[in-house]
């Protein structure tokens, strides 16, 4: 096994900078009874704005400076979607709160090529989200991690373990390992790195309290097992994040948008779908946020083609109120039309394509709304046929037989008599003075079974606009008739 | 549409000139460029109508296999479906025909009888205008139709150009049945016909095609089978 871990330490100040250019003065403190400063961004940092500062002087300052309180449960949204952006990397991933993912790429490394090309694609894709983060790999999870909370540097595989020994005791304390107490405990003991502590017996640090420090490090180590929840993505999307400051500019928008879309890009291929459609939420202060309906010609998978359209609805569109923050919705998720390439015929990609043309169909219309016609073998023309949905339902049915044409001749669809294309869901009652008669009658007089019985004399006839029609004399009543076709 | 540039251009560069237009039209590659007098050649296949008068006016021959043809008719039963049985006839095994709002019910068994394959037919009956264009667009798009059938009453011209690209991107003939009265409206629309009927023939009027507009219109005889085969339609013609 070999984990990448992704380590997020300045997220609690990312989760607002990452919709923001790099120019924001914008900076975190640490509640919002608390006015200590946190973190803040560089260009804070520039005007000398430092953390555990005072808000106050920090304003006094930089007057423009944007405070947020430090937001938990943004930065637990942002780290879901991390994870879920790092699914298109490896299937088997772990999320380790509250600042880190950890990515088991031991069984991809033969499809990227190695682990330093993972780590760099990881680093490239992880800036367009909008975060900065340290990555290290290690052969355990925990190993990773602390790698990348110390250095952000990766070990080689052959002294990973005397490289984990030279890291600081502070990386002990990482996820929840050990408490204070003990870490205050083991630098009293006068200990400082991690190969100090593995030199003393574990017996005796046990009796002193300091058992969670030797549980952490032979984990880490690889002596103990390290088990870890997988991490599951997520059915449908649904990533968020808050704008700096709240703005109608098309642009400022579509900058923080394209971190989202980044971060859906990368949903979609950890699940192998494609979207044809998502919604842009553009939430507002004050108000019911603006949905922006993203409708794609042909699935994909390809986020750049969705951002492209949000571009130009958000050039066009009229905002009733600034924006503070977006929304990034997608659910209904197709299958990705995966290319098998054949070099003379090109007849399945069109079957894989009506195919996907009639989910997409049915899925915006409504399954009842696209359907396929059958010819059933009745003589009254309102019987003799069957809208069946696609596919049909009853395979085994006898309408199915009849498709097949196992049934004898004349239990076929009477094809041999002259039909009009076009029929009317409901005959017509029309004044016969109007046509002329082209033929002699034909005669329809059944359904006695059915309770449905019908007696028509059916005529080809020419109306006054020269159309042909299909009219019929009720023999019931003599003096009715109707248009029930046109020969189209 | 008047063409006065025909002569113009002939006045000035006689055509035994060895540098006038013919020359170095000559030297283009074919398809590329037409002259307003003479009937386009289609960049793409164009397929048969299976009606001979009507393949000798449109350009290549045939419906153009990518374009969007516009049919303006009054109503319903002009003879429109007719014109288009040979074409649907056609269809290969794994391809649809789709038929977006139509405002009758497509008969199965006069389609059958024509030769139609039923189960290729597509049927898309949408509920709103809008998604009755947008499901006519993406079954232009999809290029999974050997045709697309489309009924709409209003369209405007940005509708009408992602038809014609879609239908240009896939290579799919989207046959567009509008009203007679939107034959005025300006059009992206390479071919445009108005049909009416004429008792078994239909006329057809070619409003726009890439070519001079034709002298007369064409007259087609579309029922054939009611004329040759009468009594095997079960009807006889009353004299």
């Amino acid at each position: 096994m070999l984990w990448l871990a992704i380590l997020l330490p300045a997220l609690p100040l990312q989760v607002f900078t990452r919709g923001a250019r790099a120019d924001t003065a914008i900076a975190v403190t640490a509640s919002r009874a608390q006015t200590c400063i946190l973190a803040a961004s560089p260009f804070a940092t520039a005007a000398g704005v430092r953390p555990g500062q005072r808000s106050a002087s920090a304003l006094a300052l930089l007057p423009e400076l944007q405070l947020h309180a430090r937001a938990p449960e943004r930065e637990a949204r942002a780290l879901h979607e991390i994870a879920s952006w790092a699914g298109r990397f490896t299937p088997r991933l772990s999320l380790s709160p509250p600042d880190a993912v950890l990515l088991e790429i031991g069984s991809c490394l033969r499809l990227f090529g190695n682990a330093p090309l993972i780590e760099a694609e990881v680093q490239a894709g992880l800036r367009e989200l909008g975060f900065e983060a340290h990555t290290a790999c290690a052969p355990t999870a925990l190993a990773a991690r602390w790698f990348a909370r110390a250095n952000g540097r990766s070990p080689t595989a052959a002294d990973w373990l005397d490289a984990l020994e030279h890291l600081p005791l502070d990386v002990l304390g990482d996820e929840d390992g050990c408490d204070a107490t003990t870490l205050a405990l083991l630098a009293g003991l006068g200990l400082r790195t991690l190969a100090e502590l593995h030199r003393l017996p574990a017996a005796g640090l046990a009796r002193r309290g300091a058992q969670a420090a030797v549980h952490c490090l032979a984990r880490a180590r690889g002596e103990t097992p390290d088990p870890r929840p997988w991490f599951e993505v997520d059915e449908s999307f649904d990533c968020g994040l808050a704008l700096p400051a709240p703005t109608h500019h098309a642009e400022a928008l579509l900058f923080a948008a394209r971190r989202l879309f980044a971060s859906l890009g990368g949903w979609l291929r950890a699940r192998h779908a494609a979207i044809d459609h998502c919604r842009l939420l553009l939430e507002h202060e004050y108000q019911p946020a603006t949905a922006l309906e993203l409708v794609l010609g042909s699935p994909s998978q390809d986020e750049s083609r969705l951002l492209l359209i949000a571009r130009e609805r958000l050039g066009t569109l009229q905002l009733a109120a600034d924006v503070s923050g977006l929304r990034l919705l997608a659910e209904h998720t197709l299958a990705a039309a995966t290319s098998s390439t054949d070099l003379f015929d090109d007849s399945g990609r069109v079957r894989e394509q009506a195919d996907l043309l009639l989910d997409r169909l049915r899925a915006r219309l409504g399954r009842d709304r696209v359907s396929q016609l059958r010819a059933l073998p009745d003589h009254r023309p309102e019987a003799a046929w069957a809208g069946l949905p696609h596919p049909p339902a009853g395979r085994t049915g006898a309408r199915a037989v009849v498709a097949k044409g196992t049934l004898p001749a004349w239990h076929l669809p009477a094809t041999d008599r002259l039909r009009p294309l076009w029929l009317l869901p409901t005959p017509r009652s029309v004044d016969p003075d109007a046509f002329v008669l082209l033929s002699e009658a034909e005669r329809i007089e059944c359904g006695w079974w059915d309770e449905q019985p019908v007696c028509r004399d059916y005529y080809l006839a020419r109306d006054t606009r020269q159309a042909l029609c299909w009219i019929y004399q009720c023999l019931d009543k003599p003096q009715a008739w109707y248009l029930h076709g046109y020969f189209g | 549409m008047a063409f006065p540039a025909r002569h113009a251009l002939d006045e000035a560069w006689p055509a035994s000139s060895a540098s006038g237009p013919g020359a170095i039209l000559a030297t283009l590659p074919t398809g590329s460029v037409w002259q307003a007098n003479r009937i386009a050649h289609s960049q793409s296949e164009a397929r048969p109508s299976g009606f001979a008068a009507l393949d000798r006016e449109l350009p290549g021959g045939g419906w153009p296999s990518g374009a969007l043809i516009e049919l303006l008719l009054e109503r319903p039963g002009a003879g429109e479906l007719s014109l288009l049985l040979p074409l649907l006839g056609r269809t290969p095994a794994e391809r649809w025909i789709a038929w977006v709002a139509p405002p009758l019910l497509p008969y199965p068994p006069a389609l059958l009888r024509a030769g139609v394959p039923l189960s290729r037919l597509l049927l898309i009956q949408p509920r709103r205008s809008e998604d009755a264009l947008w499901a006519a667009r993406q079954a232009a798009a999809s290029g999974s139709c050997s045709a697309v059938l489309a009924w709409m009453q209003k369209l405007d011209n940005a509708a009408l150009r992602r038809l014609q690209l879609a239908a240009e991107d896939s290579a799919t003939p989207v046959f567009l049945f509008r009203p007679r009265s939107a034959g005025g409206q300006a059009s992206p629309s390479p071919l445009r016909l108005a049909l009416s009927p004429a008792g078994e023939q239909l006329r057809i009027d070619i409003l726009k095609r890439r070519g001079p507009p034709p002298a007369r219109p064409v007259m087609l005889t579309i029922h054939r089978d009611l004329q040759r085969d009468p009594i095997r339609t079960g009807l006889r013609l009353a004299s």
